[in-house]
């Protein structure tokens, strides 16, 4: 039955059919309050128009990147001498497991506290929130190395940082590219909330993002659409970052299978 | 045999702890001299200890009793005067054919004041002699079985270390092509040079006649523990070459071989 029709047209049929069904049902209960897809869809328009949307995300992916990026630097180089050397790992182990717990949000009274309620709270809290996928999975991809690669160096008279390098590093990048992977869709979740509570905190007057332009919707001027239209954007956001670096990854192995 | 002994192995053994709380044996009491530029193959069933020697010569494992000698110095590590061709043949899987092989001029003392033009060529060089051209950027995994084993052989070669330890470095290849890499490692060896300028090799192989064909000594190993049963001299002339294989010594000698580790290989095959 479905022969012929492309593969993209099946996978929109469930989303349309349920925006039909939102729509109707919307309009049935006829609230004020209720969001409808026309009005989310004439929000969007609007927000974007007015370059008010594209700004907020623009803050916010910037403080993802930034956060993001000192994850990485952190974590990566940690996560190789972890996976490298039991003693360090035996050492800092303890350490990262007792805090990978605690979400990222439970640490913003804190961070609020020292780096007050603008970017470099919500880097502090996406670097948090980024650390603990990135940590535990380069070490998982580090520990994971055929031995006999490491020898194969050793039998050459590779250098020890050499080996690091041109070895170790490489054996570990698929791991670290699924770390990167989850890093980035935690960091995305982190970024929302924070601003969120960040916004809640600093009243109508923070220093913007995306989550905090939400809270402003919902506390102050009350418009669900809106809100719905951030939630959408966030989405889609995700999704394009998710691909891009996907892409990025594939580049940096062209081994790889997949 | 008038030459200076490169590898020696003095009553070297090799306990593993099992699990039990008990040791295992892996070898015991080997005792083996290697001349410069001799070939030497170890033969032996499954279990009889010829990759624990061999990984005591590269240095990546340490006997636990007995002594390990290279130029008369005790081997402690390993290093890029004894080059390894491993079992699994460790390719690393981000490097191409090309990049594999030029690893250890790159990265390692093998390519110490080569420049670029010059490790290119040593490169292509090997390429071409295990037959890989054409194939240079493709990946490990794009590879047949065979075509990684030459990867890994032209690797090995390409360090040009003075010793060269390789374990079953011809097995996944098709007979026609084990026999070509069989006169082309006897000619990379260099069967026509005297011992002096040739490598010194210690080759383990399951299959007897390539033993045969490629050694000046052969040492047979039995198991239970892992030790030299009987170190056997082949006499045949060099240059080796496909008449080599005619002959009525070769077939003896491969005949004797096999009487002394039948039994064993039976034993391990029905077992």
């Amino acid at each position: 039955m479905t022969r012929g029709v492309p593969r993209w047209v099946i996978g929109l049929m469930l989303p349309i059919a349920l925006l039909l069904l939102w729509q109707a049902w919307g309009s049935a209960a006829n609230n004020v309050r209720m969001p409808l897809p026309t009005k989310v869809a004439a929000a969007a328009v609007q927000m974007v128009a007015d370059g008010e949307l594209p700004r907020a995300i623009l803050q916010s992916v910037t403080r993802v990147f930034a956060g993001f990026m000192v994850a990485a630097l952190l974590a990566i180089p940690l996560g190789l001498a972890m996976g490298h050397s039991r003693a360090i790992e035996r050492n800092v182990d303890p350490l990262v497991e007792s805090f990978r717990p605690i979400a990222a949000i439970a640490i913003l009274p804190l961070a609020i506290l020292w780096f007050g309620t603008g970017t470099s709270a919500a880097i502090f809290i996406v670097a948090y929130a980024a650390f603990f996928p990135l940590v535990v999975n380069t070490i998982a991809g580090t520990k994971r190395i055929n031995p006999s690669l490491l020898q194969a160096a050793a039998t050459m008279g590779i250098p020890r940082f050499t080996t690091i390098r041109t070895v170790l590093v490489p054996a570990a990048l698929p791991s670290i590219g699924v770390g990167l992977r989850i890093a980035m869709g935690v960091a995305w979740t982190a970024i929302v909330a924070a601003e969120l509570a960040v916004g809640a905190k600093a009243g109508g007057g923070g220093s913007g993002g995306v989550g905090q332009m939400m809270f402003v919707f919902y506390a102050y001027s009350i418009e669900l659409n809106r809100i719905i239209v951030c939630m959408i954007a966030v989405g889609l956001v995700a999704f394009t970052l998710d691909r891009l670096l996907r892409g990025a990854l594939r580049l940096a192995m062209p081994w790889s299978v997949r | 045999m008038s030459e200076a002994v490169r590898l020696r192995i003095e009553h070297a053994g090799k306990r593993f702890p099992a699990a039990n709380g008990k040791e295992t044996i892996a070898v015991e009491d080997v005792t083996l001299d290697v001349t410069q530029g001799e070939f030497l193959v170890l033969v032996g069933p499954s279990g009889c200890g010829k990759t624990t020697v061999l990984t005591m010569l590269a240095g990546l494992q340490l006997a636990t009793s007995g002594q390990v000698l290279f130029d008369d110095r005790p081997i402690t590590a390993p290093g890029p005067e004894r080059g390894v061709m491993f079992q699994d043949y460790a390719l690393f899987p981000w490097c191409t054919v090309w990049g594999n092989i030029e690893f250890g001029l790159r990265h390692g003392p093998a390519g110490a004041g080569m420049n670029t033009e010059a490790r290119a060529q040593r490169v292509r060089h090997y390429i071409e002699l295990v037959g890989l051209t054409g194939s240079e950027e493709k990946y490990p995994h794009q590879l047949s079985g065979g075509m990684r084993q030459r990867v890994a052989l032209a690797r090995l070669m390409a360090n040009e270390p003075a010793v060269l330890l390789m374990d079953e470095p011809l097995a996944a290849l098709d007979a026609q092509t084990r026999l070509i890499l069989q006169d082309e490692l006897l000619r990379i060896w260099g069967q026509d040079r005297p011992a002096s300028e040739r490598r010194t090799v210690v080759f383990i192989t399951h299959a007897i006649d390539e033993a045969v064909f490629l050694a000046d000594r052969i040492a047979v190993m039995t198991t239970h523990p892992g030790r030299i049963k009987a170190l056997i001299d082949v006499p045949l002339p060099r240059p080796r070459d496909d008449r080599t294989r005619a002959l009525p010594e070769f077939q003896a000698l491969t005949q004797q071989i096999w009487n002394l580790i039948r039994d064993e290989a039976y034993r391990a095959t029905v077992t």
